[in-house]
């Protein structure tokens, strides 16, 4: 999969023709063959742009990101990231107008290690499903199944799955970069950073990370698009995702099929409502 | 005064890690999938005292924790009372084995900082009680880049003995006083090496620093990064970055902390825990001023602080050249890219 | 006619945590959110009509569920409460018309979501009930806490340096 050239031509041409201030794409890392994102206002730079399997982070992060607030902004989204691009035009974190979208129809991306993504393997929305103009040929949307990370811990009992994830929770440092990676987090003060202290968690131990992580969970329930900027930020390697795809699944099947984003317009899951919404655990 | 270079077998440095653990509190790079972070051991087997540079985390940690509760308090009818404080395991008398020297020479940077206008107590004490075992790397990763800065790892006392590979053996240098009274029970398995030393020494010395993917002109950064305040260069370097904190979390010299407290009904804790310059309301001020809102302030002061002011008040180098913030940014930015591209304006 | 609960000592150790010892003298927290409308006007019935409900249970006053943010019964947990009780209008009845319809939709994915994390599923119960159910309130807190009761003491995720 390579439309470097073609992302470039388009860059190029959004230049001159005056229609963005700023383009958000990726780039060669200078090291190794992995990717990064690249952020540029100057025409002359549009050459260092690639897309390629390795451009597997979502930049719609960078559009509630200070660099390209209220500018014209040219973007680069795959099928999971222009999901997130729907629900933040939802959310309105940033205006239909100001966007220049280039979707590319994904057949997936590889990690480091040059193995593909689990989950690619697992995507259901591989087109675009905003965009002023696409790459690649369109493809039908996939069935939903369930991650087998999360079918695993379902097996375990009671006291091993709060271990795991006790374990999980004193491993973290309270960086935040699984937060500020996350394209959907754009509160410009988290409730748990606020100076009251109802929700405060600021030392690092395991009750506040936990209860950061799962304030985080909660926040994001209905809205993940499981593009993972999460799990490679973790400088730690914590298995984030799990509990994502938990709300992901529970929302699913409960929630007539309900997944983030998947239209124009849409609202999160916890957003909207159905007469039909099971409630036989309440009293 | 010259200290110590002694020569020892493969085996018998295993024989002697085995015993410096069965005799006191250890701490060496244990593996945690994937990574590694220094722990406390109580055998070989558990460690890797050649751990890689790119998945230890820093020696930071046992000697400024990430987190310490510094106060306990309670209230009561009749006021609040503060509770003795608790026992500080760190502060014991211990070993680490396998430090790289860029960590090592991390904390010898920041002891600048820890004995200027305030003595930090825990720091000193935490210092004075480790002997520091070191590894010179084989093989630099392609983010480090410690040979391009202001310490030459072949003359530092940053650390206490330092291993150095001789073909099948290994090479033991003594760099401080403690480190010769630490070793003076070992004399026995240990072959003292005469003039001999210096000169294999010398050897494995050049081909670790030819072995650098990394190299800058230390001393021409640090001069025209002087003069860089208003480069537009920081911006565009900047701008992928997402201000979380894992590259100060992960930096074996950063060193700010934030206090906070905590409190359930009647009892109470003041935490210190690590802070990050690059978060958005770090600079947060009471009254509502932020004098740092954009991002390219909160980076062009990183790399400053790294760089050149660390410098100019202490007269070390805050950055060692480790690399692990590159390794474990989001987005790979790196340091070392920034602030040449920068000073040479690119 | 709502029993009333028998002050007995406690003979089990926290589910999530085994090998924790047994605390005799140990009372369960339980922690209610209501509603003002209908939950909290029941319980206020439930008091006037002179029916005894345990009073393990500490009660916080919402306008409505719907205000009530998923991380609130986090919270609740982390700090004094071994249990949760999150109690509303019957669906169809809310005061503001279509509160409780989000709100059931965050209850079931918070159930789910703790219980996958470790906590026992009683722990967080949920209840509709109206500002005439006066029996019906101190029937579903006894319930409650005659729940958590047997599940012992909550442990896990509290804060650690605080006993």
């Amino acid at each position: 999969m390579n439309y470097s050239k073609q992302i470039q031509d388009i860059a190029v041409r959004l230049f001159t023709e005056n229609k963005i201030d700023v383009f958000v794409g990726y780039r060669k890392n200078v090291g190794d063959d992995n990717q990064t994102p690249f952020i540029f206002k100057n025409p002359a730079l549009c050459d260092k742009l690639v897309f390629t399997e390795k451009s597997t982070h979502n930049l719609t992060n960078y559009l509630t990101n200070e660099t390209t607030k209220s500018k014209k902004v040219g973007l680069v989204v795959k099928g999971c990231d222009s999901r997130s691009l729907n629900l933040l035009l939802t959310e309105g974190q940033v205006k239909r107008d100001n966007l220049y979208i280039i979707g590319v129809s994904c057949d997936g991306c590889v990690d480091e290690k040059n193995e593909k993504e689990a989950r690619c393997i697992a995507c259901v929305m591989q087109s675009p499903v905003i965009y002023n103009e696409m790459l690649g040929i369109e493809k039908e949307k996939k069935t939903y199944t369930i991650d087998a990370d999360l079918l695993k811990l379902k097996h375990m009992s009671l006291t091993e799955r709060a271990d795991f994830f006790t374990e999980m929770f004193s491993n973290c440092i309270r960086c935040n970069a699984c937060r500020q990676s996350c394209p959907l987090c754009y509160c410009d003060k988290c409730v748990i950073d606020q100076d009251s202290s109802l929700y405060h968690n600021g030392a690092n131990t395991t009750s506040n990370a936990g209860m950061a992580l799962m304030t985080w969970y909660l926040h994001l329930a209905g809205r993940c698009v499981d593009c993972r900027n999460c799990e490679r930020a973790c400088p730690q390697n914590l298995p984030l995702h799990l509990l994502h795809k938990q709300n992901e699944m529970v929302i699913y099947e409960n929630f007539q099929n309900h997944q983030a984003g998947m239209y124009e317009k849409d609202r999160g899951a916890f957003y909207k409502y159905n007469l039909s919404d099971p409630d036989d655990f309440i009293m | 005064m010259a200290f110590s270079i002694f020569h020892i077998s493969n085996d018998e440095l295993h024989k002697l890690y085995e015993d410096i653990i069965k005799n006191n509190e250890t701490y060496a790079p244990v593996e945690h999938s994937g990574d590694y972070k220094f722990k406390k051991v109580n055998s070989l087997k558990e460690c890797n005292t050649d751990a890689p540079i790119k998945t230890t985390a820093s020696v930071k940690p046992l000697f400024f924790p990430q987190t310490s509760a510094i106060m306990h308090y309670s209230e009561d009818a009749k006021g609040i009372k503060i509770d003795d404080p608790k026992e500080d395991v760190l502060t014991h008398k211990k070993v680490i084995l396998g430090v790289k020297h860029c960590d090592a020479r991390g904390m010898q940077v920041l002891d600048s900082v820890a004995k200027w206008d305030w003595q930090d107590e825990d720091w000193i004490k935490r210092r004075e009680n480790t002997v520091i075992f070191s590894t010179l790397c084989v093989t630099p990763e392609n983010t480090c880049f410690c040979t391009s800065l202001d310490y030459d790892v072949k003359t530092t006392d940053a650390y206490d003995v330092l291993v150095v590979n001789d073909g099948q053996k290994k090479l033991l240098k003594v760099c401080t006083e403690k480190g010769e009274q630490f070793l003076e029970p070992y004399t026995g398995v240990l072959t003292k090496l005469n003039g001999e030393g210096d000169a294999k020494l010398k050897a494995e010395f050049t081909k670790f620093k030819n072995a650098f993917h990394l190299k800058m002109d230390y001393k021409e950064v640090n001069a025209k990064l002087q003069g860089a305040f208003e480069n537009d260069g920081w911006d565009f370097e900047s701008a992928r970055c997402v201000s979380c904190s894992a590259c100060a979390f992960v930096c074996p010299t950063c060193h700010c902390f934030k206090i906070s407290d905590e409190k359930v009904r009647d009892k109470g804790v003041r935490y210190k825990s690590y802070d990050s310059c690059n978060q958005k309301y770090f600079t947060l001020m009471a009254g509502g001023h932020n004098p740092r809102t954009q991002k390219y302030r909160r980076w062009r002061q990183r790399g400053m602080h790294k760089f050149v002011y660390y410098k100019e008040r202490f007269g070390v180098n805050l950055c060692v050249g480790c690399g692990r913030c590159t390794v474990k940014c989001p987005v790979n930015i790196s340091i070392f890219e920034v602030v040449n591209n920068v000073a040479n304006n690119i | 006619m709502a029993e009333t609960k028998v002050k007995e000592q406690n003979t089990v150790a926290s589910v999530e945590n085994p090998e924790l010892p047994v605390d005799p003298n140990w009372e369960p927290v339980i922690v209610g959110i209501l509603c003002n409308w209908c939950s909290y006007a029941g319980s206020d019935l439930t008091g006037t009509s002179r029916i005894q409900y345990p009073p393990n249970i500490r009660i916080i006053r919402v306008p409505c569920t719907s205000r009530i943010d998923p991380v609130m019964i986090v919270k609740a947990l982390q700090t004094t409460g071994d249990g949760v009780l999150v109690s509303g209008c019957h669906p169809g009845d809310c005061h503001y018309i279509t509160g409780n319809y989000f709100s059931r939709r965050r209850f079931l994915v918070v159930k789910q979501m703790l219980w996958t994390m470790g906590y026992h599923e009683n722990r967080v119960q949920f209840s509709w009930v109206s500002a005439a159910e006066g029996a019906k309130f101190a029937q579903v807190v006894t319930k409650v806490c005659n729940d958590v009761k047997a599940l012992g003491p909550l442990h896990r995720f509290k804060k650690e340096d605080i006993k």
